[in-house]
C-alpha cells in the first residue's frame, strides 16, 4: 500500500465534500458532506501514524479524538436541522431567505 | 428555554474558550474551539421559536463546520511539516500549504476579511427574536411580576457580582506574563429593570467578544511558535487579511440601516486592528498592545450590546487609545501600508459612529435621555480606570 495512493484518496475525498457541504441543498446532506471531509483527514491521519515514527505523531489519537468530536457535532447539527424542519415542514437551505442584505 | 441549559451552554463556551488560549497542544488546539464553537451554535439556537434564529443558527453551524474541517486538515499537515522541521527543511512547500489551512481555519473564527459573511446574519438573526419577545415580555404584566423567574434572577446575578467581574477581568489582564490568558467579560449594564433583555445582549456581547479573544489568542500562539521560521509568508497572509477586513468591514458599515448589522461589521473592522497586532508581535510590545486593544475592545463591544439603542459617546474614544498604541506599534516595525490603511478606516469608523450618537441626541423619544446620560456616567468610569491601571502596569 503506496503512501501516494492513501493521500490521492483522502484529498479527493475532501475536496468533493467541500464541494458537496457548498453546493448541497439539502440540510441533511450538508451536514453529510461535513463528516465526510473530516473522514478524510482522519484517513491521511491513520496512514501518516502507520507509515511513519510513530513515537513523534500522534495520528491515532487524534482520529478517536475527531470522531468524537465529529459525532458530537452531527448531534447538534441534526438538532438544529430537526427544529427547522418542524417549522418549514422542509430541508432546503433555499427557503430561510430572512436574512439578506 | 430553562435557566440551568443557559448557564451551562454559557461555561461550556467559556471553558473551551480557556482551553483555547491556554493550549500548549494541537489536539487541543482542535478539540478546544470545537468545544467553543459547538456550544455557541448551541447558544445562537438557543431561542427554538423563532424562524430568524434558526436560520442564522444554521449558517453559523455550517460555516463552522466547514472551517472546524479545514482546521483539522491544516492540523494534519501540521504533523507532516513537524516531520519535515525535524528534518530541518524550512522552505518546503509542505509548510506554505499548512500555513495557508491554517489561515483559512483559523481565519473563519476570528472573522477578518473574507470569512465574515455570516456574522451579520449571526447578529441580526439572534438579536431580532428577543426583542420580538421582550415586546412580549414587556406587555404581559402577570410574566413580570414573577420574582423568581429565570430572567430576573440573571439580571440580579449580573448586577451584584457587576463589581467582581470588573475587578477580576483587570486582574486577569495584568498578569498576563507570557501565557495569553483569557480575559473575563466586564459587565456594564444599566440599572434599569430589563432583565430579558439583559439575558440577550449577554448571549451576543458574549458570542462576539470571547469568540474574538480566544481566536486571536490561539492565532498568536500558533503562528509564533511552529511557524517561526517562515515568518515572512504568514506575515503577508495576514497583512492582506487585515487590510481586507479593515476595508470591507468600516466601508460596509457606512450602508447598513440595521444598527444590528453595523454593529457586526464594525466588529469585523475590529478584527482587522487586531491583526495588525499579531502581525507586530514580540517586537516593541506587539502583544501588549493587542491585548490592551482587546481590552477596550471587550468594554466597546459590551458596552454596546448591553445598550444597543443607548450607544454612549465615550466607548469609541477609549478604543481610540488602545488603537494608538497598535498603530504606534506598526509604525516601528514597519508595516507603513497597514498603518496607513488603518488610520484611513478608523477616520471611516468615526462616521458610523457618530451616526448613532446622532441619532440619539436628535431623537424624538424624550425617554431615552435620561437612560443615555445614566449610561454614558457608567462607560466613563469604567474605560477610565482601565485606561489607568493598563497604563500604571506598563510603565
Amino acid at each position: 500500500m503506496m503512501l501516494e495512493h492513501v493521500l490521492v484518496l483522502s484529498a479527493y475525498l475532501f475536496f468533493t465534500d467541500i464541494y458537496g457541504l457548498i453546493t448541497s441543498r439539502n440540510m441533511v446532506r450538508a451536514l453529510m458532506c461535513l463528516e465526510l471531509i473530516l473522514n478524510a483527514v482522519n484517513i491521511n491521519f491513520v496512514t501518516f501514524y502507520d507509515l511513519f515514527d510513530s513515537r513523534q505523531l500522534e495520528g491515532n489519537i487524534f482520529s478517536i479524538f475527531a470522531i468524537v468530536i465529529v459525532a458530537a457535532e452531527a448531534s447538534i447539527g441534526s438538532a438544529i436541522v430537526s427544529l427547522i424542519y418542524r417549522k418549514k415542514k422542509s430541508t432546503c437551505i433555499n427557503q430561510s431567505t430572512f436574512l439578506t442584505k | 428555554m430553562a435557566i440551568a441549559e443557559f448557564l451551562l451552554f454559557v461555561l461550556t463556551t467559556t471553558l473551551g474558550g480557556m482551553f483555547l488560549c491556554g493550549a500548549n497542544d494541537l489536539i487541543t488546539i482542535f478539540v478546544a474551539p470545537e468545544c467553543f464553537s459547538l456550544c455557541s451554535y448551541l447558544l445562537s439556537g438557543y431561542t427554538k421559536k423563532d424562524v430568524r434564529s434558526n436560520e442564522a443558527t444554521t449558517k453559523y453551524l455550517l460555516m463552522g463546520g466547514a472551517s472546524s474541517s479545514i482546521l483539522v486538515h491544516e492540523i494534519e499537515l501540521q504533523e507532516i511539516v513537524n516531520g519535515l522541521i525535524n528534518t530541518q527543511m524550512y522552505n518546503s512547500p509542505g509548510i506554505s500549504i499548512a500555513l495557508i489551512f491554517i489561515t483559512v481555519g483559523i481565519g473563519f473564527k476570528l472573522f477578518p476579511g473574507p470569512s465574515h459573511q455570516w456574522t451579520p446574519d449571526l447578529y441580526e438573526g439572534m438579536l431580532h427574536s428577543w426583542f420580538s419577545s421582550f415586546r412580549d415580555y414587556e406587555c404581559n404584566r402577570s410574566i413580570r411580576r414573577q420574582k423568581d423567574h429565570p430572567k430576573m434572577i440573571i439580571s440580579w446575578l449580573l448586577r451584584t457580582n457587576q463589581i467582581r467581574w470588573f475587578f477580576f477581568s483587570i486582574f486577569l489582564t495584568c498578569s498576563y506574563g507570557t501565557k495569553v490568558e483569557k480575559i473575563e467579560k466586564n459587565q456594564s449594564f444599566t440599572t434599569t429593570d430589563e432583565g430579558f433583555l439583559e439575558k440577550l445582549r449577554i448571549i451576543i456581547a458574549f458570542l462576539s467578544v470571547t469568540s474574538k479573544v480566544a481566536a486571536s489568542a490561539s492565532a498568536t500562539r500558533i503562528f509564533y511558535i511552529p511557524f517561526y521560521f517562515s515568518s515572512n509568508e504568514w506575515h503577508i497572509l495576514l497583512e492582506i487579511l487585515a487590510i481586507l477586513s479593515m476595508i470591507l468591514g468600516n466601508l460596509i458599515a457606512i450602508t447598513q440601516t440595521s444598527m444590528k448589522r453595523m454593529l457586526a461589521y464594525s466588529s469585523i473592522g475590529q478584527i482587522g486592528y487586531v491583526i495588525i497586532g499579531i502581525i507586530v508581535g514580540d517586537s516593541n510590545g506587539g502583544y501588549a498592545s493587542m491585548i490592551t486593544y482587546m481590552l477596550f475592545y471587550i468594554s466597546m463591544n459590551l458596552g454596546t450590546f448591553a445598550c444597543i439603542v443607548l450607544f454612549g459617546g465615550l466607548p469609541p474614544l477609549a478604543g481610540f487609545f488602545g488603537k494608538l498604541h497598535l498603530f504606534w506599534c506598526g509604525w516601528q516595525v514597519g508595516l507603513y501600508f497597514l498603518v496607513s490603511i488603518g488610520l484611513l478606516t478608523s477616520v471611516v469608523s468615526i462616521y458610523y459612529y457618530l451616526k448613532i450618537i446622532k441619532l440619539l441626541m436628535t431623537g424624538r423619544n424624550q425617554e431615552i435621555t435620561p437612560h443615555v446620560r445614566n449610561y454614558k456616567r457608567s462607560p466613563l468610569r469604567s474605560t477610565n480606570s482601565i485606561e489607568l491601571s493598563i497604563l500604571f502596569f506598563q510603565n
